[in-house]
């Protein structure tokens, strides 16, 4: 009896499972079955604005993680990265950058704009020859890129002023640091900070001041503006550089004014453990690469619909996080960080 | 602590090799089941698009069912006489239904509504925690009764944890299986195949046990009367069943084990989720590639490590006895939660692997010595009551597992949340944030692990109680026995 219905069990189990089965490869033989065994190489040139500066360096990095990332979990993609950054920022090497890409037969293009006019241009040309390109860090909107992505520079001067009148009671006097006057990007995030500063009749911008983008030139445009105005209260600097080097470190008294400042690089880390800064917007610069080519293959691979522009998230950096950036910062592929921050 | 065995297990109370294999296969399935839908459950969101406050309910509610459930499961098992035995026939059934509705609940296919899914998902989860408690209850309380010897119990609970830990190691593959593109279109496509596979390994190596173990209890005729006549009335089962609940809660043994395994347990789960973000963000610095490998490295010392501790666990009981052998054991645990204090180190991220064995060793005695040890308190039970309850000790006992779990997974996010924990700043937390996350992460286990020893040290039945109570149910049976036959 016992094995009589065992007999029947098990033949109604089979035929269940097999039912089951059946009904899986059935409903799940679309994609699959379509595709042949070839393996899809997508080769992205990646151009940004300098090899030698820290932060394209992060970006590389970034890419690179996520090609390694996408080819191991896609067997059917494999991405690689074609890294023709000039050395130093130069217009004309990201217009030959890109024409050699094109004719090399790259996959995509993705590239930080260090020139509006004459790359839109290029890049125009690059997508007419059907290679897609895609914009990080610096964008060029009216050219036929598909997407940029990076931050958004009205946003970064509003939150660079809010911050400012919060440290300084909606009060006072204050300068802005603003780098080359023709950069677009700086030139957002100064607007940003002016229209900002509407909301708060009692703070006054002495002025925009401006300056080669050097360490030198930047501390020097910093402590001429601190003697003519001695009753300044705060900076709000669209970029780091006076405190690219340790030249301020002793010059500069922690707490008498408040500044408030854009990148939270290795080199400004002292500066901010001292309490002469009071707080960066980090970028997460290796997003930009790593989100970058995401998206370059998302919409070459899988024909998925890109947003057109997607902002990146800055990161607060004050004494009481300096530890956690700082490990951040080596993850995403910093160097000189030293020990001291790493363990904090 | 003098090391000297002092029981011999006696030849009839032995069990085979083959029948504790038999019996440890259906622990494989009791874990596969168990976390496989759990493991699974990220293809609900990342597949299917169910919002992820849904999939926690998805999750909560069947707790809800099992609280009826599994002490009634109990309670039936307990009271079942037939000629396959009393917990056979369940495990037997339990088992082919539980794996045909495993697999049929992942059926689903993009393109519908979120509240279909929902709907969808929900009832087969309820139907399919019913079924998961007519296989488990019953499969539990069967290893409680396998043998009436204190030592060989905790031997077969080796057997059986150890095979358990095999679901363990396949698990956290799952992902990856569902996710390969070699193999399926996309998740959702690999999780109604992989449901296929589950629910057939589920049916084939549950049945095992029902087939290839023997039944060992036989009722006595007397009470074989008394049952068929108490199935006359409704009423006097219902009474009958919360009266055995009460006498199981208020059996003082039993609530020791269980405050034990509640802490040590959930103490341990709560703080997973603490020890991956301090990884990845802390001592990884956010760099989420690196953090992966040192938990999957993790993972993988962990359970080698409590593979051995299994076997370590059961050696060692038999010299100091169970109730020992789980205060050692927790005391490893102990050590090793607080050291971990010690080895995240930004500088030298390796030493997170550390704590791994350490951690190991009390979670592989906790269920080896746990299931031995109400055996034991059964024993007591049946000396107070004349009753054998294994079902409803085991039904109590493991929601009371579930239970903890569900909470610790819902206490761990508002923990996480009072640490300050923002994902905006991925690895660039507060120095604040990492100090609390740490704290969690080292004081939760470590109390739970002190609550754990505290209460079991407080456990009375020790191996001499323990086999001088199996003397006088054995005299006791045989005396019945007499008076039938006279």
């Amino acid at each position: 009896m016992i094995k009589h219905i065992k007999n029947r069990l098990n033949l109604f189990l089979i035929l269940s499972l097999s039912l089951l089965i059946l009904n899986c490869n059935k409903s799940g033989s679309g994609k699959a079955g379509n595709s042949d065994n070839e393996i899809q190489k997508i080769n992205i040139t990646m151009i940004a604005k300098s090899s030698k500066n820290p932060v394209f360096q992060s970006a590389h990095e970034g890419a690179e993680q996520a090609a390694e990332d996408l080819s191991d979990k896609y067997s059917k993609i494999d991405v690689t990265i074609d890294w023709k950054t000039p050395l130093n920022e130069n217009i004309n090497d990201q217009v030959d950058s890109i024409h050699n890409a094109v004719n090399e037969g790259t996959d995509a293009i993705l590239i930080s704009c260090s020139d509006r006019k004459i790359l839109t241009e290029s890049i125009n040309q690059a997508v007419d020859k059907g290679i897609p390109v895609m914009t990080f860090d610096s964008d060029v909107p009216e050219s036929k890129r598909f997407a940029f992505y990076g931050s958004d520079d009205n946003e970064i001067g509003t939150r660079l002023l809010e911050k400012l009148a919060e440290l300084i009671d909606g009060k006072g006097q204050i300068a802005l640091l603003g780098g080359n006057q023709d950069a677009p990007n700086l030139q957002n995030r100064i607007s940003g900070i002016k229209k900002a500063a509407e909301n708060f009749p009692e703070i006054q911008i002495v002025g925009e001041f401006y300056h080669p983008e050097t360490s030198e030139d930047a501390a020097a445009t910093f402590l001429q503006v601190n003697a003519k105005y001695p009753d300044l209260k705060g900076w709000a600097m669209v970029g780091g550089w006076p405190f690219f080097d340790e030249t301020l470190l002793d010059k500069v008294e922690p707490g008498k004014q408040q500044i408030v400042v854009v990148d939270a690089l290795p080199e400004q880390l002292p500066y901010i453990e001292k309490g002469i800064i009071q707080m960066c917007l980090g970028q997460p610069t290796f997003t930009w690469g790593e989100i970058s080519v995401k998206q370059i293959v998302d919409h070459i691979a899988f024909k998925k619909e890109i947003e057109p522009i997607k902002n990146m998230n800055l990161i607060q950096v004050t004494s009481a996080n300096l530890g956690g950036w700082a490990r951040q910062l080596r993850a995403w592929g910093f160097k000189g960080l030293t020990r001291h921050f790493l363990t904090m | 602590m003098g090391i000297k065995k002092t029981h011999v297990t006696a030849e009839k109370d032995r069990i085979s090799w083959a029948e504790k294999i038999a019996y440890g296969l259906g622990n494989t399935v009791n874990n596969l089941l168990g976390g496989a839908i759990g493991y699974m459950s990220i293809v609900l969101n990342v597949g299917l698009g169910i919002d992820p406050v849904l999939i926690g309910s998805l999750q909560a509610l069947p707790r809800f069912t099992d609280a009826l459930t599994d002490p009634v499961m109990g309670y039936l098992s307990d009271n079942t006489r037939s000629r396959f035995g009393r917990r056979r026939p369940y495990i037997f059934v339990g088992a082919i239904l539980v794996g045909i509705t495993f697999a049929l609940m992942w059926q689903l296919k993009p393109g519908l509504s979120q509240m279909f899914y929902f709907w969808y998902f929900l009832i087969f989860s309820i139907v399919f925690y019913l079924f998961y408690t007519m296989f488990a209850t019953p499969y539990v309380a069967l290893g409680y009764e396998l043998t009436s010897d204190y030592h060989e119990r905790t031997r077969l609970m080796g057997v059986q944890n150890f095979m358990g830990q095999f679901a363990w190691i396949c698990l956290p593959w799952l992902y990856a299986f569902m996710e390969n593109d070699r193999l399926f279109t996309d998740a959702v496509q690999g999780a109604r195949v992989l449901a296929v596979v589950i629910g057939g390994v589920v049916i084939v190596l549950g049945i095992i046990p029902a087939i290839l173990v023997k039944e060992r209890y036989v009722a006595p005729e007397v009470d074989k009367k008394e049952k068929q006549s108490a199935l006359k009335g409704m009423s006097e089962n219902i009474a009958a069943f919360f009266k055995g609940l009460v006498l199981t809660l208020k059996r003082k043994e039993f609530l020791k084990l269980c405050i034990g395994t509640f802490f040590l347990f959930n103490g341990i789960q709560l703080v997973g989720a603490f020890s991956s973000y301090i990884t990845i963000f802390y001592v990884c610095g956010g760099d989420t590639g690196m953090g992966a490998k040192y938990m999957g490295l993790f993972g993988t010392i962990n359970t080698l490590s409590t593979l051995a501790a299994i076997a370590f666990i059961t050696w060692i009981s038999s010299f100091i006895g169970k109730r020992k052998a789980f205060m050692l054991a927790t005391s490893a645990t102990l050590l090793g939660s607080l050291l971990k204090w010690f080895c995240y180190d930004p500088m030298a991220p390796w030493k997170v692997l550390l704590p791994a064995p350490l951690i190991a060793i009390g979670m592989g005695g906790l269920f080896t010595l746990m299931g031995s040890m109400i055996a034991d308190v059964c024993d007591l039970d049946e000396l107070e009551t004349g009753e054998r309850r294994e079902g409803i000790f085991g039904a109590i006992y493991w929601w009371m597992v579930k239970l903890g779990l569900s909470l610790a997974f819902a206490l761990s996010g508002f923990l996480l949340k009072w640490t300050g924990y923002d994902i905006i700043f991925v690895g660039a937390q507060s120095a604040e944030t990492f100090i609390k996350m740490r704290i969690v992460d080292v004081v939760v286990p470590a109390t739970a692990c002190i609550i754990a020893i505290v209460a079991v040290y407080r456990y009375k039945l020790t191996e001499e109680k323990s086999i001088e109570i199996r003397k006088t149910l054995d005299l006791r049976h045989v005396e019945l026995k007499e008076v039938v036959a006279s």
